[in-house]
Parts: structure tokens; C-alpha cells; sequence
């Protein structure tokens, strides 16, 4: 980076969140600091779609495209089903009931304890998200230009702190729709620029024909095999209870869409973003897709992740990196003189011709595949504590080796805008949350207004401190993306199976849905760690655990059907033991 | 401090949308589900097609 490209970071990034304090100075009365004013239904779409999009978003989703092609949009197909359910049941009683959070509604329908579970499991899955949420761009921009790690996280934390602080809800409004407008200007560039960098005479056509050749356009897989991460079934019905629990009962969502002034701007931000989260998240990977084009007629470098081939070329003096770089070199030489023969045979329509280049250069990209995977087996037996977690260093690579300076920073500026937006809104609702739903009603009942303000403004500061400190401390082994959803993944199915409780069945009282989230939380984490401990178990013991074999079985799962299962769990649970409950009170009576 | 009150609003369906084409809510998600399923067959031509 130059100094035209830092003067583009710092001045968009300083310039949106002075903005964003001097827009909202002043605001001194509860409901405006933590609701917010009255916000029109495009402003809130804009608010919901940048509170999901994080950095990682940006940064690690083209990679996914350029390593496994398009079939991550799947994800996200749960999202219109979840965003028209909870227009339709969920924001018309939180409308009604006026309520702060999510989980005052669960505190009205159930009892306290109820809402402190709920309030609870949101504030540790949060907490634990905003670290990540800062860690993830930190780490992987830190890595590529050499900037301290700890420095980056701080500067970066303490800025969005500051400006949630000053300006609460509305701060954190106002400045997603600049932040956004700078990722998308970004986004856009990068798109146009990559596509004027694809070889002179590959047409349209013929691109989509080499990715589709090349297993990249495997968007839908319909697969029933439940050990598949990415499919279609996955993806409607765990997708779905994903995001219902996500958009449904994070407070961090609830937030943004009870901002707007009416139950009808609520409802049309949802369904902007119902529109739209789809053909984005294509687009997103669909630039990934173009990259992998581009670099079957570029140079690619063996591993997009520079940790990874410092590791490498630790090992032999680099005469391991050198070996590898070389056969890699060689195998990608290979495909791309065959990718040419095959442009050149399809052009002049010569079909058998094209067929054969074609497959000796799928071939020549399979070999170069192995060579990767070698060096990565490689780095695996030494027992490095590096891996070679390519997908989050693909973009960033692509934008440092091939465009130009501004562009550059522009870029940049759009990694961190996408972090300070979500961040910005995490540490708002876990600042809400600790206020309303904890501070209120747990320390001082009697609290004004003013003192809820600024204990709100204390407790904003507070989770970003934490969130900060926990990325300081963060390691991460798997991409970030997924990190990031399995956590949610962990938690979202109950916190789902609360509210689902609440809206659907209504003679189901607060003691047996509380024990019944409780039980079904433990079944999750129970699916969740059951294959490390069994493994624990064999290595300590020479034999399976009492079910050890269903549990590594079921451990395997994809996470996107964590949320089905854990919402799944909460309700059975929950209608079995309030007819356990009625079933005592009868006994008792009679 | 004072506890939130239920605040009285217009059923919500009966509520305008305020979209020029789209005036009622249902019709406003009968969109949603269509853009949805079109978009879902859009991926899928351009996997059966390019596959």
C-alpha cells in the first residue's frame, strides 16, 4: 500500500465515523439511544444487510468461490423463507408490545428466568462473535501487509467504539449506509477490473464453460447426505432455522428492524433484504469464480496464504518450497497451454479437438492440485502450527498483486467499513441487552432514563474492550466464514426454540421451556464436541465411550443443522415436560 | 424507569405497504417467494448447463 492508497483508508474510515458522531450528538433520552429515531424501510434493509455482512463476508467469500465455487450460496437460501416468517409472526408483537429486546418478549410471555436464559445465550454467543468479528480482517490483513496484529485490533476496536458510543443506535445506522456505499463502490471496481483483466478473446461464454468444466458452477447439489456441507436440503431447512434464529432472535438483527418508525419500514427493510441476500452472495462468490479463471491463464502462487509458504520455506533451508513451486509452476505452464489449444479449438469450432485440450488441461490443474495437497500433507507431518487455510488470502492476494493504487485502498477502506458495521451493531445490541434485559432488571430496578444511558454507554465500552481482548487472544484453526457460523450454529437453535415456544405454543409455561432449553443446549454441545471426547475416550481407554460410535457418526454433520435440531429439541422437550408438569398437578389434585 | 407499554397500531395486515405495484402485504410476499424460486432456478440451470 502507498500513500495514496492509506489516504483513501484513513480518510473514509475517520470521515464516516466523525460523521456518524456529529450526526447524532446529543442524544440523551433512552429510547432514542437504544431504538433509534425513526428510520425509513430502505435505511433499515441497508442497516440488516450490513450487520450480516462482516468483513469475512467480503474478504473470505471469494475465496470460497475460487476453492468450491458457487455451492456456499446455498447457505443462503433459508433467508427469504426466515425474513417473510418473521415479518409476518415476529415483528408484529414486538411492534406491539414496544419492547427494547427480543428477549423482553420472552420475559412477558414466560418469567424472568426464562428471559435471562435467552438474554444469556445471546450475550455469550455475541461476546464471543464481536472478538471474532474483529480478529478475522485483523489477521488476514495483518498477515499480507506486515502490519502488527495487537496494533491493528486495537486502532480498529477502540474507533468503533468510540463512535457506538457517542451516538448509539442511530450512530450505528447512520454510518453502515456510508460504509456500505464504500464496500459496494469497492466490490464493484474489483469486478470491473478483474473482468478487463481476463484474456483478450475469452468471451463470455467461453468463461462460464471453463468454470463449469472445472466443477466451479455447482451451484445447486441436491444431495440427501446429511454429511455434505453445502446442499440444497441443508441449505432450505437448516439454512432456514439458521437465519430465523439469526434474524429472528439476535439481538443484533431485532435491533435494526424495530428502528424503523412503523411496523410497515420494518417489514419492507426485511423484505429488501429477502430480495436481495441471494443474487449478493452469488455475485460475491461469482468474483471468486473469475479469479479462478483468471489464474488458469496467470500465475498463481502454491499457497495464497503467505504464513503458509513462510512455513514451508523454513523447512531444508527453502528447498521444500523451492521443489514444490517448481513442479507447481510447471503443471500450471501445462494448463494454461491447454486451456489455449481449447480456446483456439472452440473458436474455430473444432469440438473434438476442444474436448481433448480441455480434459489434458483438467488434468494438468489435477496434478497441480496434488502438488498443493503434498505440501500441505507436508506441512501437517511437521507438526507446524500453520495451516493452509487458502480461502481467506485469495482476494486479498488477487488486490495486492493486480490492481492499482487507490483501488487498493479503497479496498482496504471496504474490509474494515464491513467490520466496524457489523461490529458496530453487535456491540449495540450486546449494550442493549446487558441494560435491559440484566442492568434493569437484576442491579437497579429503579433506574431513570439518564442512568440507563449511561450505563448503556459504559456497558457499549465494556463488550468492546472484551471483544477486543478476545481477538487479541484468538486462534483460529478453520476458514473464518465458518467459524463464524458455527458458533451461531451452536447457540441459534435454542435461542429459535424459545421463541418458537412462545409464538406457537401457547399452554407451554416458562418452568419447561427454561429446563427445556437448557437440556436441548446440552444435546447440541453434546453433538457438537461428542467427536472429540469419543476420540479422547479411544486414546485413553484403547475402546469406544458408551455410544461413542453414534456420536462420531452423528458429530460429523454438517453445523447448518445445528440450529433444526437444537429449535427441534427445545420444542419437544418443552411439550414434554409441561404435560409432565400438568400430569404432576392432576396426580397432586386428585 | 419506566416499563414499556403495548402501543395500539393497525392490524397488521390491513397496514398499506405504500409500493406502487405491490399494495397488499400478501402480494408483497408472494414477490419474495417468486424471486426466491426464480432465483433458485436460475443456479440451477447454470449448474445443469455448465456442469
Amino acid at each position: 500500500m502507498n500513500a495514496l492508497d492509506f489516504v483513501v483508508l484513513i480518510g473514509s474510515m475517520l470521515g464516516i465515523a466523525l460523521y456518524g458522531i456529529w450526526r447524532t450528538r446529543g442524544r440523551r433520552d433512552l429510547s432514542a439511544y437504544l431504538k433509534g429515531g425513526h428510520t425509513p424501510w430502505f435505511a433499515i434493509g441497508l442497516s440488516v444487510m450490513a450487520t450480516q455482512a462482516s468483513a469475512v463476508t467480503f474478504l473470505s467469500t471469494p475465496g470460497q468461490g475460487y476453492l468450491g465455487g458457487l455451492a456456499f450460496v446455498q447457505v443462503y437460501f433459508g433467508v427469504p423463507l426466515a425474513l417473510l416468517i418473521i415479518a409476518i409472526f415476529f415483528v408484529p408483537v414486538f411492534r406491539r408490545l414496544n419492547v427494547f429486546t427480543a428477549y423482553e418478549f420472552l420475559g412477558r410471555r414466560f418469567d424472568s428466568k426464562t428471559r435471562l436464559l435467552g438474554a444469556g445465550l445471546f450475550l455469550v454467543q455475541r461476546g464471543l462473535g464481536a472478538g471474532l468479528t474483529i480478529y478475522a480482517p485483523a489477521i488476514v490483513l495483518t498477515t499480507v501487509f506486515g502490519w502488527p496484529l495487537n496494533l491493528t485490533i486495537i486502532c480498529s476496536g477502540l474507533l468503533v467504539i468510540i463512535y457506538t458510543v457517542a451516538g448509539g443506535n442511530d450512530a450505528v445506522t447512520v454510518t453502515q449506509k456510508y460504509q456500505l456505499a464504500i464496500i459496494f463502490a469497492g466490490m464493484i471496481t474489483a469486478f470491473c477490473l478483474l473482468v478487463a483483466k481476463l484474456p483478450a478473446g475469452l468471451t463470455c461464454a467461453d468463461t462460464l464453460t471453463l468454470a463449469g468444466g472445472l466443477q466451479k458452477l455447482n451451484a445447486v447439489n441436491f444431495s440427501p447426505d446429511l454429511h455434505e456441507r453445502y446442499t440444497f436440503w441443508s441449505g432450505l431447512l437448516g439454512g432456514t432455522f439458521l437465519m430465523l434464529s439469526y434474524f429472528g432472535t439476535d439481538q443484533s438483527q431485532v435491533q435494526r428492524y424495530l428502528s424503523g418508525e412503523s411496523l410497515r419500514e420494518d417489514r419492507l427493510g426485511l423484505m429488501f433484504n429477502a430480495v436481495c441476500k441471494i443474487p449478493m452472495q452469488f455475485c460475491i462468490l461469482f468474483l471468486g469464480v473469475l479469479m479462478f479463471v483468471f489464474y488458469q491463464f496467470e500465475p498463481a502462487p502454491l499457497f495464497f496464504n503467505p504464513a503458509t509458504s513462510h512455513a514451508l520455506a523454513m523447512q531444508d533451508d527453502g528447498g521444500n518450497l523451492r521443489a514444490y513451486e517448481n513442479d507447481f509452476d510447471a503443471a500450471h505452464i501445462q494448463t494454461r497451454q491447454q486451456l489455449e489449444n481449447w480456446l483456439a479449438a472452440r473458436h474455430r469450432g473444432d469440438q473434438a479437438a476442444a474436448n481433448e485440450a480441455f480434459a489434458a488441461a483438467a488434468a494438468a490443474r489435477q496434478q497441480g492440485e496434488k502438488i498443493r495437497l503434498a505440501a500441505n500433507r507436508e506441512l501437517s507431518s511437521e507438526k507446524s502450527a500453520t495451516t493452509a487455510n487458502d480461502a481467506d488470502y485469495v482476494f486479498i492476494t488477487f488486490i495486492l498483486r493486480q490492481l492499482p493504487h487507490g483501488v487498493i485502498g479503497l479496498l482496504v477502506a471496504a474490509f474494515f467499513a464491513a467490520t466496524f458495521s457489523s461490529k458496530a451493531a453487535e456491540l449495540n445490541a450486546l449494550s442493549s441487552s446487558t441494560t435491559v434485559d440484566i442492568y434493569r432488571q437484576l442491579i437497579r430496578r429503579d433506574a431513570t432514563d439518564a442512568a440507563c444511558v449511561t450505563a448503556s454507554k459504559w456497558f457499549t465500552a465494556g463488550w468492546g474492550l472484551l471483544a477486543i481482548g478476545f481477538a487479541l487472544c484468538a486462534h483460529l484453526a478453520e476458514n473464518l466464514i465458518q467459524a463464524v457460523n458455527i458458533l451461531g450454529s451452536i447457540f441459534y437453535g435454542v435461542m429459535l426454540g424459545l421463541f418458537v415456544v412462545a409464538f406457537f405454543l401457547r399452554r407451554v409455561g416458562g418452568t419447561a421451556v427454561f429446563w427445556a432449553a437448557l437440556a436441548a443446549q446440552t444435546l447440541v454441545f453434546v453433538l457438537f464436541f461428542g467427536s472429540a471426547v469419543s476420540r479422547y475416550w479411544q486414546d485413553f481407554f484403547g475402546c469406544a465411550c458408551p455410544g461413542g460410535r453414534l456420536l462420531l457418526k452423528a458429530a460429523v454433520i454438517s453445523y447448518l443443522w445445528y440450529p433444526l435440531i437444537g429449535c427441534a429439541a427445545c420444542v419437544g422437550f418443552s411439550l414434554l415436560l409441561q404435560s409432565a408438569i400438568l400430569f404432576g398437578n392432576l396426580k397432586r389434585q386428585t | 424507569m419506566k416499563s414499556p407499554v403495548e402501543v395500539e397500531s393497525p392490524a397488521p395486515e390491513t397496514e398499506k405497504t405504500g409500493l406502487p405495484l405491490l399494495r397488499s402485504w400478501p402480494a408483497v410476499y408472494l414477490f419474495v417467494l417468486g424471486s426466491f424460486v426464480l432465483w433458485v432456478a436460475l443456479l440451477v440451470a447454470l449448474t445443469k448447463i455448465y456442469s
